[in-house]
């Protein structure tokens, strides 16, 4: 093999290992742009609970050692409701314009989570389940894993259902007037809190799923990942695009794909700065991200 | 009238035996008191590590290692002071989270606000590394009003940290000739492994440091070479060449939070190396093994860092972890060694190749304390603390678990006897014994 040919190969290989992996940062993405879509607040903590959700999924597998699906259910339905109190605990309650209340309260409950987590588990790193686990499929070449294609599956299907759900039910149909317009939905007699806890809910099902798919492709879980994890899921949310489900789809597997092809040309001490470089550009030149509408809530 | 009278007489007759009773009791209880206080006197040591955060596990295993330490010393009768009282030892145990500002405030805390003798902390290399520079460096030095306050540390093991200043010391193991033996060691056991190839968490500096100025050159010096060269600078020497080392691991280097290692793996297997070092943390070490592992990447040597010889590592992935070998200060292959592991585990820890050293810790603090003179009196606490200090710095050895600890005085380190273990179905086994 010619070196051409094979620094060819190694790059594609780098791209189409990144863009599976970007499947997760798509859909932590897509669970900061529905709640900012619906409510137009960030909750910050939509990450650690994602992994709480996981840890929960693990539980399930430590204690009664469930198989790897049941462990994934788990993770989506402990994630779901762990939406479901953070929407009562930091959003609820708060007044509607209070941005800022909401956002610290958010963080504040990330942090909460996060240290429950640590004190539940000191820490340490756990072996999580994995479908397909060292499964590599050869074609030529170029090598795919198994568990990072099932993981790509699970998160196309799992923002399928989602679309399916918004754009083709009652439910979806009060989110989006409730996301457009929350005075004039509650006239046309929608309750808003409820949508919007359905809301959280249903983001926190899509987290839980991330966060299970993301222990999965590494094999272990940590509360390390707590914090990267928020950060790379705002970074898909703003390139993608504030409130846009298919922008942060197209962000989570642009950011996957290039963060490897910046390790591989960079080295890993410089991959995190061009994608904030990334990041940056999108902010200057494109602050409505990939979707390419403005957020407008009216 | 008459009964009056005599009823005054004897309300003033009662008056008076109670007054002169109170006045007797308050003498009492005023001589009483320093007796008290001599019964109570206590050696007070203080400890600090990460009880929170991430890195939780080392705070967790260090209390419950010094914990037992305590106990067992108090059981014994204690620590004997200055004037041949027998002190109980007192051990308050704080959270610096692994965090360089919340380690330092803690030290500030104890030093000032507590009548703690000695700190034993803070568990993480990076938080020490910061910790120890606001002590005073040179002791007497009138001209420098940092902390005078001895500090005895476990754990945080990135070399080179206590000769920051005379008051700080460590107990931990040394690197340098861990590596610099295992090296040899794997030279004479793998006579055709000729090639090397690693990587390692660049933010972590322990992690990183060992790497480059400790791991790469130790295996250069025992005649390993690094695949497709790039590290001419590195001579054998520790420290010789480190930029040259982490410019040749530029892509197979990962950060400690981590979770796609393809890329860095794909670079292992390109470089064919007959041995492939993961200089990181639990975490890491398991996301590079397990990828390692899909990609089918089988070395004929795995080598880790000292950190990963751990309960973590095996609890994360003991099937990918198989066969790598590490060089550790602490086994539970002597009868004290074993005890303490199980102490640890009763006192809802684990006593590890960072943890053991607590355990040591809080008896070299008795034996100091013994030989010194200490009187654990409230005005004596600023002598006290030098006493201690000057005596861990004319320590010539010490009893540790795995056996004689040596001193290197200058430095405020310590040279601990070790052993290499390998993965080996599910635990760590002593593959060889040096000592």
């Amino acid at each position: 093999m010619s070196d051409f040919w094979f620094e060819f190969v190694e790059i594609t290989q780098t791209v189409g290992d990144g863009l599976l992996f970007g499947a997760t940062y798509a859909l932590i993405g897509i669970g900061f742009t529905l709640i900012f879509g619906a409510m137009g607040k960030l909750n910050m903590t939509y990450a650690g609970a994602s992994l709480a959700g996981a840890y929960a999924g693990l539980a399930a597998f430590t204690f009664v050692n469930a198989p790897a699906l049941v462990v994934f259910l788990v993770s989506a339905l402990a994630s779901g409701f762990i939406g479901f109190v953070v929407y009562v605990a930091c959003f609820r309650f708060i007044p509607v314009n209070n941005h800022l209340a909401a956002l610290m309260a958010s963080i504040g409950a990330l942090f909460f989570i996060d240290e429950i987590v640590i004190h539940a588990t000191d820490g340490s790193p756990l072996t999580f389940p994995a479908m397909f686990e060292y499964v590599m499929f050869d074609l030529g070449p170029y090598g795919i894993r198994g568990d990072l294609l099932f993981v790509f599956v699970v998160c196309v299907v799992s923002t399928a259902g989602l679309v399916y759900v918004l754009y083709r039910s009652r439910l979806g149909l009060a989110t989006r007037a409730v996301s457009q317009q929350d005075v004039a939905a509650r006239l046309c007699g929608i309750d808003v809190h409820r949508t919007n806890a359905i809301t959280f809910v249903l983001a926190g099902l899509l987290g839980g799923i991330a966060g299970s798919m993301t222990a999965a492709a590494v094999g272990v879980l940590s509360p390390l990942v707590t914090i990267p994890l928020t950060v790379k899921g705002l970074i898909v949310t703003v390139i993608g695009g504030l409130g846009s489900i298919p922008g942060a789809i197209v962000a989570g597997l642009l950011v996957g794909g290039l963060e490897n092809v910046f390790l591989y040309f960079r080295g890993v001490n410089e991959r995190d700065m061009y994608v904030l470089l990334l990041l940056f550009v999108f902010l200057v030149f494109r602050p409505h991200g990939i979707s390419g509408t403005a957020i407008d809530r009216d | 009238m008459e009964n009056s009278t005599r009823s005054g007489t004897s309300i003033r007759a009662m008056t008076f035996a109670s007054v002169a009773a109170a006045a007797l009791a308050v003498t009492l209880t005023a001589f009483a008191q320093p007796a008290l206080a001599e019964t109570e006197r206590t050696v007070k040591i203080a400890g600090w590590g990460a009880k929170s955060g991430p890195l939780r596990s080392f705070g967790v295993n260090s209390e419950a290692v010094l914990t037992a330490a305590v106990q067992a010393i108090n059981d014994a009768g204690g620590v004997k002071l200055g004037d041949g009282t027998m002190a109980k030892m007192e051990l308050t145990y704080y959270d610096s989270a692994c965090n360089a500002d919340q380690a330092i405030s803690v030290a500030r805390k104890v030093e000032s606000q507590t009548e703690a003798l000695i700190g034993i902390g803070p568990t993480c290399s990076g938080a020490a590394a910061a910790m120890y520079g606001i002590f005073q460096k040179t002791v007497g030095d009138a001209s420098d009003t940092g902390l005078q306050f001895p500090i005895l540390t476990d754990t945080a093991i990135r070399p080179g940290l206590a000769k920051k200043s005379q008051w700080t010391f460590r107990n931990v193991p040394n690197e340098i000739a861990m590596y610099d033996a295992l090296f040899e060691w794997l030279r004479t056991q793998y006579p055709d492994a000729e090639t090397i190839y690693g990587g390692t968490e660049t933010d972590q500096a322990h992690s990183r440091l060992t790497f480059a100025l400790v791991i790469v050159p130790m295996a250069k010096k025992h005649g390993f070479e690094w695949v497709g060269g790039g590290i001419e600078g590195v001579t054998g020497k520790v420290g010789e060449g480190r930029e040259n080392v982490m410019e040749a691991s530029k892509s197979s280097n990962w950060l400690m939070a981590d979770t796609n290692f393809s890329v860095q793996a794909r670079a292992f297997k390109k470089s064919g190396a007959d041995m492939m070092i993961i200089s990181s943390h639990p975490f890491t070490t398991c996301g590079m093994l397990k990828e390692m592992k899909r990609q089918r990447i089988n070395p004929k040597v795995l080598v880790g860092l000292t950190s990963s010889s751990s309960a973590e590592t095996l609890k994360g992935c003991s099937d990918a972890a198989e066969g790598m070998y590490i060089p550790t200060g602490f086994a539970p292959i002597t009868e004290a060694a074993a005890q303490v592991a199980a102490l640890a585990e009763a006192n809802g820890g684990s006593a590890d190749l960072h943890s053991a050293a607590a355990w040591e810790n809080a008896h070299i603090i008795k034996q100091v304390v013994e030989a010194t003179g200490v009187m654990a009196k409230p005005d004596t606490l600023v002598a006290d603390r030098r006493k201690v200090r000057d005596g861990l710095e004319a320590l010539a050895n010490v009893d540790g678990l795995m056996g004689a600890i040596g001193r290197v005085q200058d430095e405020g380190e310590s040279i601990k006897p070790y052993v290499f273990v390998q993965a080996d179905a599910g635990s760590w086994t002593v593959v060889h014994d040096p000592r």
